[in-house]
């Protein structure tokens, strides 16, 4: 599922809400107590709530945990029974076989939109599920209950309620990281915004491919428990039905943390029981009407998808009581900035040292549809200059940027960065090679905090992953810990350490701006490229940039700016380049361009 | 697999294309309105099929319980599918169509509809199939080339007649009137059609109006050919919905069309012609669903981008 947008109507619905949630969670929990059964569905729920939130917390909606349920119910009921295998390797066994299938099915359906994921992965489910009835010889049939095929209830039944609880701790203890880590931080990246994401150094379909492997795994593993805990084995109970079931979990509980998808298990699988022990005996009409759990759990999912799109529990979504205070950079009062120094890897060449130019784009040409946004430009931007480009709306400025940093392919020509071609590189490569960037209309990660964003900004920096995470190894903590920090200092070098704790979505627009700004320096770019950074901003703030820009360059970055913002241009500019209908009609040195009376007419000349 | 001396059979051949058109004329009465609602207003509806089924019960009541005849039975089915899509747009789509709002959410949403309508409908009729009453039409077949030609029924040549003619009718109304001017406007471009005038909230409510009369027309439609109408029709039919528009392509309402006839036809001859066909039938769907998405995911007449970018 895509950013959970908007604001959330009705705020003060989320108190009444909250106190209801607290009277049927206490209520759930006494009636679990009575009903071990019950209590064992809850848990499998809440595991299949968490597969499937795994996929929404990447930006993915996918229906296809019912077919991984499946599969891991079917395969490690005839490990156990046909192989003899005792619970706990057959459950591994479940998973492993889940992951496998799940790259599988992930790799090619991964790079379809939306809609088509969502279709694709029904399909699967179903065809999991006729693959089942179609092949008794392996499952049993349809209702495995074929006894000429084993599968017993004394065969199959496996589990105490403590082995759930305990797999359930598992998971949350996986999740709870999760949520706290490199790879965490890159789902939530790319559910915000994929295409930001991927110029952050993030590779956006294999983190998918990891969102929905780990989603599958868990799936299986869960099915599999399910199986061993009721001790027989049903197609119908892998259904779409059950897809939609463990989807409207976690959109019921909420999307945006785990926990919501628990507390959504909880709260649907606890409804039957509810009306059953409690409204049942005292009302007859409910005791008598089966679909009433259905209407109802149909009925809370469609008004909290329009009411509260982002779920019961969504930390970080209320507002904050107090407005967001405000940035502000002093001039005059800048402090020394360790946070800006270029790491000795990625500064630039020496002075004096011979070198080419850092960026060259040769006789690029690049059309949409039968419309030429660039034909044949050429450029080169120098190691530790600024380079500014120019030109009136249309021009195909921002399409230059968008090559260079791969969102989008030349229909010809080459562009060479550091020796490197890169004119096909995947954007991820490019931004990982020290490439970074700002957008026009900005592209933060809007539901994560300032300071998070800056910190994707590090992504391709910070070597962790899955395994340093969940076992808690030195380095996972030294390197979050560096990450933070160096985000911090740049948030304090920018005036927004006021702010790091705050979503992005909430600050104003020259705040957004900045830490935009903050996101792209945070990978220590080889070449920054800004898209209009001065759009929207006072001539104050606008000044205060410039100087900005200014103490980069002394720090030997380099940076190729579009701007419409003529005195901030002309003040920080080495070289210029000035596009118009996607040719380059003048180029080079700032006095020179200044003169040209190309330039003059077709731009300079309006003021 | 394949059953040989079958294949030498003329007769078995020809019967098979006749039950195969008519099995493909349903499912794609049934995806126009799927992929109608699609196409133009880039909803994926899941409560279509809910509607469907609805509409059956309502050919069933008007049919069966009030006397009424065939003609006045699909009429009542296709209005009152019209109603139910109306009222679904009002609840579970319009307060989503808002700033912000997420692209799928509608979809979300039109779960939990269906979720309701089938709970209801349970409650309502009991899971127990039903039928329209035999008087409704001649149930003597029609045999072309003697009696041991093929067999066609009333049902079938029904079927194919009242599917192709919703059909025309939808074609000329989309191409040819200033509705459909309008609601292709709306396809292309919401914002866009505002900015000319276009009372968007107007095409919605008419988009949804056609389409359900659609799944109305396919609810009775199907309940003539399989003579059993229950409430887990919906969640029947509404799979197999999906791999038509795919097939199609997305919103390509020819598409629909070429995606039935081809679905009805692929699962005929797998039951005919595999041993046991009528357990991969449902299979073929799927397959079919599966491997357009792999390799071709705009379908088979398709227009829109289907990959990301």
């Amino acid at each position: 599922m895509p950013e959970p947008g908007g604001k959330q109507p009705r705020l003060s619905w989320r108190y009444v809400v909250y106190a209801l949630l607290a009277v049927v969670l206490l209520v759930n929990a006494f009636l679990y107590v009575g009903n071990p059964s019950d209590l064992d569905r809850f848990l499998i729920d809440a595991m299949l709530g968490l597969s499937v939130f795994v996929t929404l917390d990447a930006g993915l909606l996918s229906l296809a945990n019912a077919g991984f349920m499946a599969i891991g119910a079917y395969s490690s009921a005839i490990l156990v029974v046909r192989a003899g295998f005792p619970l706990l390797p057959a459950v591994l066994g479940a998973m492993v076989i889940c992951g496998i299938i799940g790259v599988a099915i992930g790799l090619p359906v991964l790079r379809l939109r939306d809609v088509y994921l969502a279709i694709a992965t029904i399909g699967f489910g179903e065809i999991v599920r006729i693959l089942i009835v179609t092949n008794p010889g392996l499952t049993g049939g349809a209702t495995g209950a074929n006894l000429s095929t084993g599968f017993q209830y004394d065969k199959m039944k496996q589990t105490q309620t403590w082995m759930l609880v305990l797999a359930l701790a598992v998971l949350i203890y996986a999740f709870y990281w999760l949520a706290h880590s490199r790879t965490g931080r890159a789902f939530r990246a790319m559910r915000a915004n994929p295409q930001a994401a991927e110029t952050m150094g993030i590779n956006v379909v294999s983190y998918r491919v990891l969102a929905f492997v780990l989603s599958a795994m868990i799936a299986g593993a869960a099915g599999s428990l399910y199986a061993h805990d009721i001790g027989s084995l049903d197609n119908n109970d892998f259904s779409f039905n059950r897809a939609v079931q463990i989807l409207s979990y976690a959109v019921l509980g909420g999307s945006t943390h785990w926990f919501g998808s628990i507390l959504g298990a909880g709260l649907l699988s606890g409804l039957p029981v509810f009306l059953r022990e409690f409204v049942g005996g005292s009302i007859p009409l409910v005791a008598n009407f089966a679909q009433l759990p259905n209407i109802i759990s149909g009925l809370a999912l469609m008004l909290v998808i329009i009411f509260l799109p982002a779920g019961l529990y969504a930390p970080g979504r209320r507002q904050t009581a107090a407005p967001v205070k405000t940035g502000e950079v002093e001039e005059g009062t800048v402090p020394e900035a360790p946070a800006l120094e270029l790491s000795a890897e990625r500064r630039n060449g020496e002075a004096g040292q011979p070198h080419g130019p850092l960026l060259e784009m040769k006789d690029v040409r690049c059309v949409f549809g039968g419309v030429t946004a660039l034909d044949g430009v050429d450029l080169a931007v120098k190691e530790g200059e600024i380079h500014g480009l120019i030109g009136p709306n249309g021009a195909g400025k921002t399409t230059l940027i968008n090559l260079i940093s791969g969102f989008c392919r030349p229909a010809s020509g080459r562009i060479i960065f550091r020796e490197a071609d890169i004119t096909h590189m995947p954007a991820y490569q490019i931004a990982q090679l020290g490439v970074a960037r700002t957008y026009q209309n900005i592209r933060l990660f809007g539901e994560m905090t300032v300071l998070e964003n800056v910190v994707v900004g590090r992504h391709a920096y910070i070597r962790t992953n899955l395994l340093t995470t969940w076992l808690r190894l030195p380095r996972e903590r030294r390197e979050e810990r560096d990450a933070a920090e160096s985000a911090m200092a740049l948030l304090e070098r920018l005036g927004l350490e006021g702010l790091a704790g705050v979503p992005a979505r909430e600050l104003s627009y020259g705040d957004q701006r900045r830490v935009e700004i903050a996101r792209a320096l945070a990978s220590q770019p080889h070449l920054l490229l800004l898209d209009e950074p001065a759009a929207g901003l006072t001539n104050a703030e606008a000044a205060a940039l410039a100087e900005f820009l200014l103490e980069l360059k002394r720090r030997r970055y380099t940076i190729l700016a579009i701007e419409h913002h003529m005195d901030l241009i002309m003040r920080v500019s080495d070289e210029i380049m000035v596009l118009n209908f996607g040719r380059a009609i003048a180029e080079g040195a700032l006095s020179r361009v200044r003169q040209d009376p190309e330039v003059i007419e077709a731009y300079l000349g309006q003021e | 697999m394949v059953d040989i001396s079958l294949l030498a059979n003329p007769i078995y051949l020809a019967q098979n294309v006749v039950d195969g058109l008519a099995r493909g004329a349903v499912y794609a009465v049934f995806a126009l309105g799927f992929t109608l609602i699609f196409g133009v207003l880039d909803i994926l509806n899941l409560a279509h099929a809910s509607t469907y089924m609805w509409c059956a019960f309502v050919g069933w009541i008007a049919m069966s319980q009030l006397g009424l005849p065939l003609w006045a039975g699909l009429m009542a089915a296709m209005i009152a599918g019209g109603i139910i899509a109306v009222i679904l747009e009002f609840v579970a789509f319009r307060p989503l169509r808002r700033e912000g709002s997420e692209r799928l959410a509608p979809m979300i949403s039109s779960i939990g509809a269906s979720i309701i309508m089938v709970s209801l409908a349970e409650a309502a009729f009991t899971v127990q199939t039903k039928r329209f009453p035999t008087g409704v039409l001649n149930p003597t077949p029609v045999l072309l080339g003697g009696t041991d030609g093929v067999r066609v029924s009333w049902a079938q040549l029904l079927i194919v007649a009242v599917s192709v003619l919703l059909m025309i009718a939808l074609g000329y109304l989309i191409r040819s009137t200033r509705t459909g001017k309008a609601m292709r406007a709306v396809a292309y471009s919401q914002r866009a059609a505002q900015l000319l005038g276009i009372d968007i909230n107007q095409v919605v409510l008419t988009t949804f109006w056609i389409g359900g009369m659609l799944a109305g027309a396919a609810g009775v439609l199907v309940g003539l050919l399989t003579s059993s109408i229950a409430p887990n029709i919906g969640s029947q039919i509404e799979l197999r919905g999906l791999a038509v528009v795919i097939l199609g392509g997305l919103g390509n309402i020819e598409g629909a069309v070429l995606g039935g006839f081809v679905l009805g036809l692929v699962e005929t001859f797998t039951i005919a012609y595999l041993q046991q066909g009528g357990d991969y039938k449902d299979a073929v769907a799927f397959l079919i669903l599966f491997l357009m998405l792999l390799v071709r995911p705009n379908g088979l007449l398709g227009r829109r981008e289907a990959n990301r970018a």
